[in-house]
C-alpha cells in the first residue's frame, strides 16, 4: 500500500511541478578509460522518463529542480545526482567491481551477471555491426570461446554454428535462437543493426530451462528498444562496399593440363588435345598446345556488391516504449550468374503499462527476401573443365541462342563448361517470414509474485522458381524442352508460453523461483509441381506453371506435410546467500509427439557458484578485484532428431508397364523408433577481474556426454542406414576469454583481448557387431570407431612415391600375390604405409587420417581510440582440422579432366620429381585413387577477420547540439587468410571439399546517422 | 491481504489456463503426414498389384553400370570409354581392386533390388490374408510366385558375379544373414528349387499375352532362370528338360526381324521371356522412365535425327568378334551387334587377313546414323543402340523408351542345344533344330550333326554383349584361352569379383572371394 501511495504522490508532484522544468545536457564518461560512454541509461528516479546518450557519450534531458538523476550502464556503477541549478552535468561512471548490477539475460528471465554459475558469454552491438553479413550469427566468428561458425559465401545463406563441438551425430547442431523471448531455429529475418546483445548460453546447466529445442546450445538476441519518456530518436545505418574471391585455385593451365594428358598413357586423351588443336588452332608459342588457355575460376567468378541501409525510430511516453525500424539488404553472389539475395524487413515493437501492474507488449517482423540460388555445381565444373577448352566456340554453328564451347566435341564424357547451367537456370526463392508475439505480464503481488503469458506465431513461406530455359549446345548438353519447377513450402510454428516468478528475499537470502508451461504446434506443408514446355519461355511473365503444357504434370506434382505437438512444464529456482553462495537448479519435463517410443523425457540441472571475492578474507587481496568460482551439472534431451516414423511406411512409385505409366507401391523394410539422445554436461569455471580491473579473465572446462547417441546403422545387405540409438559420444574442452582494457591519456586508449578453444571429440561407445560404423560414402570412406572423432576419415597413409623399378622390386607389400601384383605397381605409384607389417597392403592398413573438427581455434582483437578516431583488428583461426579434398578424390568417376596447377607442376614424372604426387598415369589407377592421406589435406588456417577503421563526427563539429552526429566507418571484412589447404577456402562445413562455395573478403564503405 | 485475495483469483484463472493446455496431450500422438504400412487398408483386394508393381519397378531401375560390369569380361567386348574409368577396363583385363566404386555400386543395387521384392512380397501376403475371395486368393499367390521370379532372377546376377552369397528370403535380414554365407552352387540350387515353387501359381501364357501386367513374368520366365541356374550348375539335363518345356509349350517364336528385336518393333516380342521395360510414353516431355543407355552410346555421331544426344563411349564389342562374324558371313548379327566407326574399321583392315572387308560393314547404320570417330572406343554396341529416328518426337537422349531385354527365346534354344551336346536328353528338340533355328532367322545355312563347340560358337554370334553370357560360358567350361584374347591372360582365379570392401568392412565375408 505504501508503496501506492508514494508512487501517487510522485506523479502528482511531477505533474504539478511541470513548469519548473529544466534543460540539462552533460556528458558521461568512463572512470578507467576517459572515454566517452554511448547507451548510457538516464533515468529520472521514481519516474519512468529517461533518455540515453549519444555516440559521444552526450545526453540531453528535461528536468524538474530537486529531482533525482540515475546513470546506469552495464559493467558501471550507477551514479545518482540530485538536481539543483546546474544546467550542464558531466558524470565519471566508475568500473563496477564485482559487477554486481550488470545483468544477463537468461531463460525466461534476466539473472545477475554476478549470480551466473553456468557458461555465458554476451556480445554487445558494436562488435555485431562491424560484420557486413546478411545473418547477425556471423559476427560471432573468433569472438565466443567454444563457438565455431563456419562462413557460408552464399548470398543469405546462414553459417554453421557449433557450440562446443558436435554432440550429435544425425540431429542438427544449429543453435536455438531466443530473439526477444520468442524461440526461432534460424535468424535470417534479422538485421544485424537492431542487435542490442547477443548472448551465448554454452553449458547445460543455463540451457536446460529451455528444453529439447536448446541441446546445440542457446543464442539470446536482444533487439533494441525504446525507453520509457524518451524522445524520438531517428537512426540510420549503412553500409555499401563489394565482395571479392580470396585465395582461388590457380588450376593447371594449356600447357600444364596438356603435359599431364601426354604423360597419362591414354591415347584417347592425347587425342583430345589434338582435336582441341585442330578446332581451336595452335599456340603460337608452344605449337604441342592448343590455343586456348581458358582460367575457368577466373571466368566463373565476379566482383560483388553488397550494401545494406536501415532506418528506425525508436522512443517512449510515460507509459509506453516503441521502436519502428525499416531495413534493406542486397548481396550478390560472387558466381557470375543470377545469384543474389535481397531483404527488406520492418519491424515493429511496443510496450504498454496498461496500469500499474499490467503490461501488454507486442513485437513483428515482416521479413520478404528474394535469393537466387547458385548453380553450386559450377565450383566443381570449373574445377574440372579443362583449360583447352574455350567459354566460347563460334565453331559451334549448331548452338542456340548461346554458341558455348562444349568439352564432349573434342572427345570428353561430359560438356564441362559450367556456364549452360549458370546461363539457362534459374533458381529464385521468396522468402517471406511473418513473426509476431504478444504478452500479457501481470503483478500478482507487487514486485514478489509475476505471471506472464506469451503467444508467438511464426509463419514463413518459401516460394521456389526453378526455371530451366531450352538450350543447345552438343548432343551431350542440351535441353529440348524448358520446364519450371515450383514448390510452395509453407511453415508455421506456435508457441504458447505460460510462466510464474516469484522474487524475495529474506535477509541475506535472495530467491527467484520460476514455473512455467511451453506448448508448441510446429507445421510444415511441401508442396511442388513441374511443368515442362511453357509456352513464352523467352519471358519471365510467362514463367508460370499455366504456360505449361498441361499434359506434362502427371506424376509432377508433389505434396507432403507433418505436424507435431510438444508440451513442456519446467521451474527454476535462484538462490544465493550473503552474494557469496550461488546456487540454481533447474528441472523440465517435455513430451514430443514425434518420439512415439518414448513421449516424455525429464532433464534436471543444477549450477553452484562461490564468489570467493565477496568472503572477509578476500577483503584486502589486491589481486583480485573479482573471483567466482562456477561448477554446474546438467542434462539435455535432443529434439532435433526429426521425427521417428516407429513403423513402416509407404512410398508410391511409377513404372512403365506395356508403355503405359502404372502405379505402384513399396513398403520399408526399415524404420525408425527414436528415443532423444540425452546430453549430459558438467562444466567447471573461474570468472575474475584482476589489476583494477584491467584484466577480465573467464575460464571454462568442460565434458559433455551425448548418451543414446543416434547413429545411422548400415543395414547390411540393401544400401539403406536406419537410425538408432547406438552409442556415446563425449566433447570436452578448454575455453579461456581474457580482455585487457587501459587507457594511456585522455586521447589514447586501447582494448586488447582473446579467447581459446579447445576440443576433444571422441565417440565413447558403439553397439555394433563390427565395433566401428561407416559414413560417408563407400569411396569416401568415414568411420565411427570408439576413441576418435566422430566421422574420422579412414583409409590408407601414404609413405611416398616409388621412385623407380628398383624400389617397386625391392619393398614386399608392393611384390605381394594378394593386392599389389595384379595392380602392376611402378614408379610414379604411391607407397601405402604397411601399418600392421605384414607385408601386404590391404584393408587391414587403414587407419584414421583425421578429423574435420578443430581441435584448437582462437580468436583475437585489438581496438585502439585516438580522439574520434577507433581503430579495430579481430583475428581468429584454428588448426587440428582435415579437409577432404574431393575435388581431386573424384578423378575416380572421372578421369580426363583438368587438376589444380600445384597437383600438375608436382606430379611425379621421372625419379627425383616428387615423393608426394603420384605420375599423371598413375593418378588414372585405382591404386592410386583409394581413399588416402593423399586426398585428407591440413585445414588449419589463420585469418585477419575483420580491420575496421572509425570516425565519429561530433554533432558540434556539424554545428550544434541539434545537428545528428555522425559515424563513418571503413570495414574490411576478411582480408587475409593463411592456410595450406589445396582448395579456395579452409572453411567447409563437414570437412568434405567438393562444391563448397567460396566465402569472399568484404570491403565496405558505412555511415551511420543518428539525431 | 487484498492484494493476496486478488492473487488467488488470478492463481485459479492460471490453472484454467494449464488445464486447456494440458488438453491438448493427446495432439502428441498424431502422427500426420505419415502413411503407416499397417494403415493400408488391405481388404480392398484389388490393390493387390500395387506392390507386385513396386517389385518390378525395382528390378527395371537399373544403374548404367549394371549391365557394362556383367558383361564387360567377355571376349565378345572391351570396357570401351578409354581414359575414363580406368578400373573398369582394368576389369576388363581381369585386374580387380576391391575399393573400385562399381564393384559396390552393384552389389548394393542388386540386394538392395532383393529386399525390396521381398518387401512387396511380404505385403502382397498381408492382402491376401486379408482377401476373401477366391480370384483375389489365387491371384495373390501367382503374384507371390512372380516375386519369387524376381528375386531368382537377382540372386542370379549376384552370384554369377561373386560366385559365394548370402541367400535372402526375407526382409528380416540379420536372421537370413546368420545363415551364412552360401556357395555358388547352393545359391543357384536354391534359385532352381524356388523356380519350382513358384510355377504352379504363375500364368501360363507369354510374358506378352498377359494382361494384367503386360510383359511381366510368366511360367516360362522361372523355367528360363531355372534352365540358366542349371546351367551354371551343369546340370545339363535339368537345362534341357527347363528348355525342353518351354520348346514344347509353342508359345515361342523368334522375331523375324533380328536388327529389329533390339529396337522399338521388337520390344515385348513372341521371343521375349524377360524384358525390362521402360518407356517415354510417346510423349515430347514430362515424366518417363527411362534406362541410362548414354554409356552405350558413340561420344560423336552425326544422327539421321538432328539433335539427338551422342553416348559415352564405353562397351566397345571387341576386333576378336567382329573377326570372328566376318569369317562366318555372318552379315545380320554382325551388323546388329556392332556400330562401327571409321577409325574402328581401319583398325580392321590393317589385319591383313581383313584388308578387304565385305561392304556391309559401314559406320552408317541402317537407319542411317553416321558414327564418328571418338577416341573412347572403335565400335559401339549395337544391340543396346536405338536409331534417332525411332526416338519420340522431342526426346533427346540416348536410347529413350528403350526397353532392355534380359532372357529371349533364342537363347532358351541355344541351352537346349548346348545341353544335350553335353550328354542330355529331351523329346522337345534336336540339337540340330534349336541351332538351326536360331541361324534359320538370320539367313544362316543349316548344320546337321552339331557339335558342343558349335553351338558355343553359335551361342557367342547370337548372344555376344548381352548379359554376359558369353564370359559366364567360358568361366564355366574353363575355358581360359578364349578370354586369354588381345593380350589378356585369364587364369582360374580371376573368375569372380572381389567382394567390395565397403561389404568386407560390414558383413561377415571372407576377405579373399578367389
Amino acid at each position: 500500500m505504501k508503496t501506492k501511495i508514494s508512487l501517487l504522490l510522485m506523479l502528482f508532484f511531477s505533474i504539478c511541478s511541470v513548469a519548473q522544468q529544466l534543460e540539462i545536457n552533460g556528458i558521461v564518461t568512463s572512470e578507467s578509460d576517459g572515454m566517452p560512454l554511448p547507451g548510457v541509461n538516464i533515468i529520472v528516479q521514481g519516474t519512468s522518463r529517461g533518455t540515453t546518450t549519444d555516440f559521444d557519450g552526450k545526453y540531453i534531458i528535461n528536468i524538474n529542480r530537486g529531482e533525482q538523476i540515475e546513470f546506469s550502464y552495464v559493467g558501471f556503477i550507477t551514479q545518482t545526482v540530485t538536481v539543483e541549478n546546474q544546467s550542464v552535468i558531466n558524470i565519471v561512471l566508475q568500473d563496477d567491481i564485482a559487477s554486481l548490477s550488470e545483468v544477463v539475460v537468461i531463460g525466461y528471465g534476466t539473472q545477475k551477471k554476478a549470480d551466473v554459475t553456468g557458461a555465458i558469454t554476451t556480445i554487445k552491438s558494436e562488435d555485431i555491426a562491424k560484420t557486413p553479413n546478411s545473418n547477425v550469427v556471423q559476427s560471432l566468428q573468433g569472438k565466443v570461446a567454444g563457438v565455431q561458425v563456419v562462413s557460408n559465401g552464399s548470398p543469405g545463406s546462414s553459417p554453421t554454428i557449433r557450440v562446443r563441438g558436435v554432440s550429435s551425430f544425425r540431429g542438427g547442431n544449429n543453435p536455438l535462437y531466443v530473439v526477444d523471448g520468442m524461440f526461432y531455429d534460424e535468424i535470417d529475418f534479422l538485421d544485424s543493426s537492431q542487435i542490442e546483445t547477443i548472448s551465448v548460453l554454452k553449458d547445460a546447466s543455463s540451457i536446460s530451462i529451455f528444453g529439447q529445442r536448446g541441446v546445440n546450445g542457446v543464442i539470446i538476441i536482444e533487439t533494441k528498444n525504446g525507453k520509457q519518456e524518451q524522445k524520438p530518436v531517428f537512426t540510420y545505418n549503412g553500409f555499401t562496399g563489394y565482395q571479392n574471391a580470396q585465395n582461388v585455385v590457380k588450376m593447371a593451365n594449356a600447357e600444364q593440363f596438356t603435359t599431364m594428358a601426354y604423360e597419362s598413357g591414354s591415347q584417347a586423351d592425347i587425342e583430345f588435345v589434338e582435336n582441341a588443336i585442330q578446332r581451336f588452332g595452335r599456340s603460337r608459342i608452344n605449337p604441342n598446345i592448343p590455343d586456348v588457355n581458358t582460367d575457368w575460376y577466373k571466368e566463373i567468378l565476379r566482383v560483388a556488391p553488397i550494401s545494406s541501409h536501415s532506418i528506425g525510430v525508436a522512443g517512449g511516453s510515460e507509459k509506453t516504449t516503441y521502436s519502428v525500424n525499416a531495413s534493406y539488404f542486397s548481396q550478390d553472389g560472387i558466381l557470375d550468374m543470377k545469384n543474389e539475395y535481397e531483404r527488406f524487413n520492418i519491424q515493429s515493437n511496443i510496450q504498454i503499462d496498461l496500469s500499474d501492474r499490467l503490461t501488454v507488449g507486442t513485437n513483428a517482423i515482416f521479413s520478404n527476401a528474394t535469393k537466387y540460388n547458385p548453380e553450386n555445381g559450377a565450383w566443381f565444373q570449373a574445377y574440372f573443365a579443362v583449360p583447352i577448352l574455350p567459354v566460347f566456340d563460334e565453331t559451334n554453328m549448331d548452338a542456340t541462342p548461346i554458341p558455348y564451347a562444349d568439352a564432349s566435341l573434342l572427345g570428353y564424357r561430359s560438356a564441362q563448361n559450367p556456364f549452360p547451367a549458370m546461363t539457362f537456370n534459374n533458381n529464385q526463392l521468396k522468402i517471406r517470414k511473418v513473426l509476431t508475439s504478444m504478452f500479457l505480464e501481470y503483478d500478482l503481488i507487487p514486485d514478489k509474485l509475476k505471471f506472464k503469458t506469451s503467444y508467438s506465431h511464426d509463419y514463413s513461406t518459401i516460394s521456389e522458381r526453378n526455371v530451366r530455359l531450352p538450350y543447345f549446345i552438343s548432343g551431350q548438353s542440351q535441353r529440348e524442352t524448358s520446364n519450371i519447377r515450383r514448390a510452395e513450402n509453407k511453415y508455421s510454428n506456435q508457441i504458447w508460453d505460460n510462466t510464474l516468478t516469484y522474487t524475495d528475499d529474506f535477509g541475506e537470502h535472495n530467491l527467484t523461483v520460476l514455473a512455467g508451461s511451453s506448448y508448441r504446434d510446429q507445421q510444415q506443408n511441401l508442396f511442388n509441381a513441374t511443368g515442362n514446355d511453357i509456352q513464352g519461355i523467352g519471358l519471365e511473365s510467362s514463367w508460370y506453371l499455366d504456360f505449361a503444357d498441361p499434359t506434362t504434370f502427371s506424376d509432377q506434382v508433389n505434396e507432403i506435410g507433418d505436424r507435431f505437438y510438444s508440451f513442456a512444464v519446467f521451474s527454476r529456482l535462484e538462490y544465493s546467500f550473503k552474494d557469496r553462495y550461488l546456487l540454481n537448479a533447474t528441472i523440465r519435463h517435455e513430451g514430443d509427439g514425434r518420439f512415439p517410443e518414448k513421449l516424455w523425457v525429464t532433464t534436471p540441472s543444477v549450477g553452484l557458484g562461490w564468489v570467493v571475492s565477496n568472503e572477509n578474507f578476500m577483503e584486502n587481496s589486491g589481486l583480485f578485484n573479482f573471483l567466482k568460482l562456477r561448477a554446474s551439472w546438467g542434462q539435455l534431451a535432443n529434439g532435433s532428431l526429426g521425427g521417428s516414423t516407429g513403423t513402416n511406411t509407404i512410398s508410391t512409385l511409377v513404372t512403365s508397364i506395356g508403355d503405359t505409366p502404372t502405379n505402384g507401391f513399396l513398403a520399408t523394410s526399415t524404420f525408425r523408433n527414436l528415443i532423444r539422445e540425452i546430453l549430459e554436461e558438467t562444466n567447471f569455471g573461474i570468472s575474475t577481474r584482476l589489476f583494477d580491473n584491467k584484466l577480465n579473465l573467464e575460464v571454462d572446462y568442460y565434458i559433455r556426454d551425448t548418451k543414446d547417441l543416434v547413429l545411422p546403422r548400415q543395414v547390411p545387405i540393401i544400401s539403406q542406414t536406419v537410425d538408432d540409438n547406438i552409442g556415446e559420444m563425449r566433447n570436452q574442452g578448454l575455453e579461456v576469454a581474457a580482455n585487457w582494457s587501459q587507457n594511456i591519456n585522455d586521447n589514447w586508449s586501447f582494448s586488447v583481448g582473446g579467447n581459446i578453444t579447445t576440443l576433444k571429440n571422441e565417440i565413447t561407445q558403439i553397439d555394433s557387431d563390427q565395433g566401428y560404423f561407416d559414413t560417408g560414402s563407400a569411396a569416401f570412406r568415414q568411420r565411427l570407431i570408439v576413441g576418435e572423432p566422430v566421422n574420422a576419415f579412414f583409409g590408407w597413409e601414404v609413405d611416398g612415391v616409388y621412385q623407380n623399378e628398383a624400389q617397386v622390386a625391392a619393398d614386399p607389400t608392393a611384390q605381394n600375390e594378394l593386392t599389389a601384383i595384379q595392380n602392376q605397381l611402378v614408379p610414379g605409384d604411391f607407397i601405402y604405409k604397411d601399418q600392421n607389417n605384414d607385408g601386404v597392403i590391404d584393408a587391414e592398413d587403414r587407419v584414421v587420417l583425421g578429423s574435420y573438427l578443430p581441435s584448437f581455434s582462437y580468436g583475437g582483437n585489438l581496438n585502439v581510440s585516438y580522439k574520434n578516431f577507433d581503430l579495430s583488428v579481430a583475428v581468429s583461426g584454428q588448426t587440428g582440422n582435415k579437409i577432404l579434398n574431393r575435388k581431386r578424390g573424384e578423378v575416380i568417376f572421372t578421369n580426363d579432366t583438368n587438376i589444380d596447377a600445384e597437383y600438375a607442376i608436382n606430379r611425379w614424372h621421372g625419379e627425383g620429381t616428387s615423393n608426394s604426387y603420384p605420375s599423371s598415369e598413375g593418378r588414372r589407377k585405382a591404386w592410386n585413387q583409394r581413399m588416402s592421406s593423399f586426398f585428407v589435406e591440413d585445414g588449419s588456417y589463420f585469418r585477419v577477420q575483420n580491420i575496421q577503421l572509425a570516425y565519429t563526427i561530433p554533432a558540434k563539429a556539424l554545428g550544434g547540439e541539434n545537428m545528428p552526429e555522425v559515424r563513418l566507418t571503413c570495414t574490411a571484412e576478411r582480408p587475409i587468410t593463411i592456410f595450406s589447404y589445396n582448395g579456395f577456402d579452409p572453411e567447409v562445413n563437414d570437412g568434405v571439399d567438393r562444391q563448397t562455395y567460396p566465402v569472399p573478403a568484404v570491403y565496405t564503405f558505412g555511415i551511420n546517422i543518428k539525431i | 491481504m487484498k492484494n493476496l485475495k486478488q492473487g488467488t483469483k488470478q492463481l485459479a484463472l492460471m490453472l484454467s489456463f494449464c488445464v486447456i493446455v494440458f488438453s491438448c496431450n493427446d495432439k502428441l500422438e498424431e502422427n500426420d503426414g505419415q502413411l503407416a504400412a499397417g494403415d493400408v487398408d488391405y481388404t480392398i483386394s484389388e490393390d493387390m498389384n500395387l506392390p507386385l508393381i513396386g517389385a518390378y519397378s525395382a528390378v527395371y531401375s537399373r544403374g548404367w553400370e549394371d549391365p557394362i560390369l556383367i558383361g564387360v569380361r567377355g571376349d565378345d567386348v572391351n570396357a570401351g570409354g578409354l581414359g575414363d574409368q580406368q578400373p573398369l577396363a582394368d576389369t576388363d583385363l581381369f585386374i580387380y581392386d576391391n575399393n573400385y566404386w562399381m564393384y559396390n555400386q552393384i552389389w548394393e543395387n542388386f540386394y538392395g533390388d532383393i529386399v525390396r521384392i521381398l518387401s512387396a512380397r511380404e505385403t502382397i501376403q498381408l492382402y491376401q490374408n486379408f482377401a476373401t475371395e477366391e480370384e483375389y486368393l489365387d491371384r495373390a499367390d501367382q503374384y507371390m510366385a512372380e516375386c519369387k521370379v524376381l528375386s531368382g532372377f537377382t540372386h542370379f546376377q549376384m552370384s554369377r558375379l561373386w560366385g559365394d552369397i548370402f541367400i535372402i528370403g526375407s526382409t528380416d535380414i540379420a536372421l537370413e544373414l546368420e545363415n551364412g554365407v552360401k556357395t555358388k552352387a547352393e545359391v543357384m540350387q536354391y534359385i532352381s528349387d524356388l523356380m519350382d515353387e513358384a510355377i504352379p501359381f504363375l500364368p501360363n501364357k507369354r510374358p506378352n499375352e498377359r494382361e494384367d501386367v503386360l510383359g511381366g513374368v510368366t511360367k516360362y520366365t522361372a523355367l528360363a532362370i531355372k534352365a540358366m541356374a542349371n546351367l551354371e550348375l551343369e546340370n545339363y539335363q535339368g537345362v534341357a528338360n527347363a528348355t525342353g518345356e518351354i520348346i514344347e509349350s509353342n508359345k515361342f517364336m523368334l522375331y523375324p526381324e533380328f536388327y529389329e528385336l533390339f529396337k522399338k518393333p521388337g520390344e515385348l516380342s513372341n521371343e521375349s521371356l524377360f524384358e525390362l521395360q521402360f518407356s517415354d510414353y510417346n510423349t515430347e516431355d514430362g515424366a518417363a522412365n527411362n534406362h541410362l543407355f548414354a554409356p552405350f552410346g558413340p561420344s560423336s555421331w552425326t544422327p539421321a535425327v538432328e539433335g539427338a544426344s551422342a553416348g559415352w563411349g564405353f562397351y566397345e564389342p571387341s576386333l576378336k568378334y567382329i573377326k570372328f562374324m566376318i569369317d562366318r558371313g555372318d552379315q545380320t548379327r554382325l551388323v546388329t551387334s556392332v556400330n562401327f566407326t571409321p577409325r574402328g574399321i581401319d583398325e580392321l583392315m590393317m589385319d591383313p587377313q581383313y584388308a578387304s572387308l565385305p561392304n556391309y560393314i559401314s559406320n552408317t547404320t541402317l537407319d542411317g546414323d553416321i558414327f564418328n570417330d571418338y577416341p573412347r572406343a572403335m565400335f559401339g554396341s549395337g544391340k543396346h543402340y536405338l536409331p534417332s529416328n525411332q526416338l519420340t518426337a522431342g526426346r533427346t537422349s540416348y536410347g529413350s523408351s528403350k526397353n532392355l531385354i534380359v532372357i529371349r527365346y533364342a537363347e532358351i534354344l541355344l541351352m537346349h542345344a548346348e545341353a544335350l551336346t553335353q550328354g542330355a536328353s529331351s523329346s522337345a528338340m534336336t540339337a540340330d533344330a534349336a541351332v538351326n533355328m536360331v541361324r534359320g532367322r538370320v539367313g544362316m545355312p543349316s548344320l546337321s550333326g552339331v557339335t558342343n563347340d558349335q553351338v558355343m560358337d553359335e551361342k557367342f554370334a547370337e548372344l555376344a554383349m548381352e548379359w554376359g553370357i558369353r564370359y559366364f560360358d567360358m568361366i564355366r567350361l574353363n575355358n581360359y584361352d578364349e578370354l586369354s584374347y588381345d593380350g589378356r591372360t585369364f587364369t582360374a582365379d580371376k573368375e569372380l569379383l572381389p567382394y567390395p570392401q565397403a561389404q568386407l568392412d560390414l558383413l561377415p565375408l571372407e576377405s579373399d572371394n578367389n
